[in-house]
């Protein structure tokens, strides 16, 4: 156990534990766009940025990206310092001129009093911050269908030479996780179309409704070794059928005498 | 010793109170639709049968998890998902053989019985002592 200082107050946290666990956990409302548990964190959205400061610094300061910063005895940090609002006034300015019709991105510029961005926006605008949160979460589920492909003004997420991703099994991870909603996927019938390529979708035996796709019950019954045919039926229908063979188990224990 | 949650489908008369007690212990306001516990009547006349997770000594929802989200509590002795980790990509929902990983479509999150963290509510609250949570020699 290590003990910092957070905005004046002594909190103990675990040794090896990322700054940021630390100031969710105290309920300090600091604001990250790229960071989500099951991945390792990043430091791309830049926004979770901290003032750090020891004892024998002498009054020196630094910023530093809670969600990398592991926490170290003896540290005093500071949340909302005037610089840090002005430093994440600047982050959510720039990325209002990168995505200027993100409600997402709207509304965390607004917390922070920035309604339009003073920098020229531009030409061609779209929802992506190049957080790699998708990527990140796809590579961590082991499929890799996407990456970051170019660089400087042309870096985008893209499945591999942007044709339809080989090894996408249309999971969704991606985009129920992205932050601003950018990765768009289309579920019609029974087709779910996302990154260029369509998946069938699994449909319950009995009700008609629609599950994972086809692709992905291929690949858990394949890695993951859990038996093909628990994708015939949705968990309504499993449920039902549960409550069919240990009812039938109740029966036969309350006939047989015992 | 270890405790484990016992069902006895034949002592169950559907009245339902183990669903309300379970949406009002994990969600704010009550509604039956956020239960991890569901009597249902298993064609058999007056016979219901509360489905729950079972717990299962090597789940399908552990091995279909491709972040390990869903992990052993060793001391409730049950599985439970740190819906931090969870990406929702709806794997476990799909395999669980029993129907018992559920997706909560208003909150946005992925739901199974965590027992409470040791004391399930259900238990307390079923009339006919058809839900116990009690140790039993191992």
């Amino acid at each position: 156990m290590v003990t910092v200082t957070i905005n004046g107050k002594l909190v103990r946290a675990k040794e090896g534990e990322m700054l940021l666990a630390v100031l969710r956990r105290e309920k300090i409302d600091i604001p990250a766009l790229c960071h989500h548990e099951a991945v390792e964190p990043y430091g791309a959205c830049r926004l979770c940025m901290v003032e750090i400061t020891r004892k024998e610094w002498d009054g020196w300061k630094n910023m530093v990206t809670s969600c990398l910063y592991p926490v170290a005895d003896g540290l005093i940090i500071q949340t909302h310092t005037t610089d840090l609002i002005e430093l994440r006034k600047t982050i959510l300015d720039l990325y209002l001129a990168r995505c200027p019709n993100t409600p997402e991105i709207q509304d965390l510029a607004a917390q922070y009093g920035v309604m339009q961005t003073s920098y020229e926006q531009v030409a061609d605008p779209n929802d992506c911050i190049l957080c790699g949160l998708c990527t990140r979460i796809c590579d961590r589920m082991g499929f890799s269908a996407i990456s970051a492909v170019n660089r400087g003004h042309g870096r985008e997420i893209a499945p591999p030479l942007k044709n339809a991703p080989p090894d996408c099994v249309g999971c969704l991870a991606c985009a129920l996780n992205c932050p601003t909603n950018y990765i768009k996927y289309t579920d019609i019938g029974h087709t779910r179309e996302i990154w260029g390529r369509k998946f069938e979708l699994l449909r319950d035996a009995k009700t008609g409704q629609l599950t994972i796709t086809k692709e992905f019950a291929e690949y858990l019954s394949k890695h993951r070794v859990i038996p093909q045919d628990y994708f015939d039926l949705n968990d309504e229908s499993h449920r039902k059928e549960t409550a069919l063979s240990l009812g039938k188990i109740a029966i036969w224990s309350r006939e047989v005498p015992q | 010793m270890k405790s484990r949650f016992i069902v006895t489908p034949i002592l169950c008369t559907g009245c339902r109170t183990c669903e309300l007690a379970c949406s009002f212990t994990h969600a704010k306001d009550g509604k039956v639709g956020r239960s991890r516990i569901y009597p249902l009547n298993g064609g058999f006349k007056d016979l219901y049968v509360p489905v729950v997770c079972l717990q299962c000594e090597d789940p399908a929802c552990v091995k279909s998890c491709l972040v390990d989200a869903i992990y052993f509590n060793e001391n409730t002795g049950a599985y439970e998902i740190n819906t931090e980790i969870c990406v929702r990509c709806m794997a476990c929902v799909a395999a669980c053989p029993f129907g018992c990983s559920l997706f909560d479509t208003q909150q946005n999150l992925v739901i199974k019985c965590d027992l409470c963290g040791g004391d399930p509510v259900c238990a307390h609250f079923c009339p006919t002592k058809a839900l116990t949570y009690k140790s039993i020699a191992v």
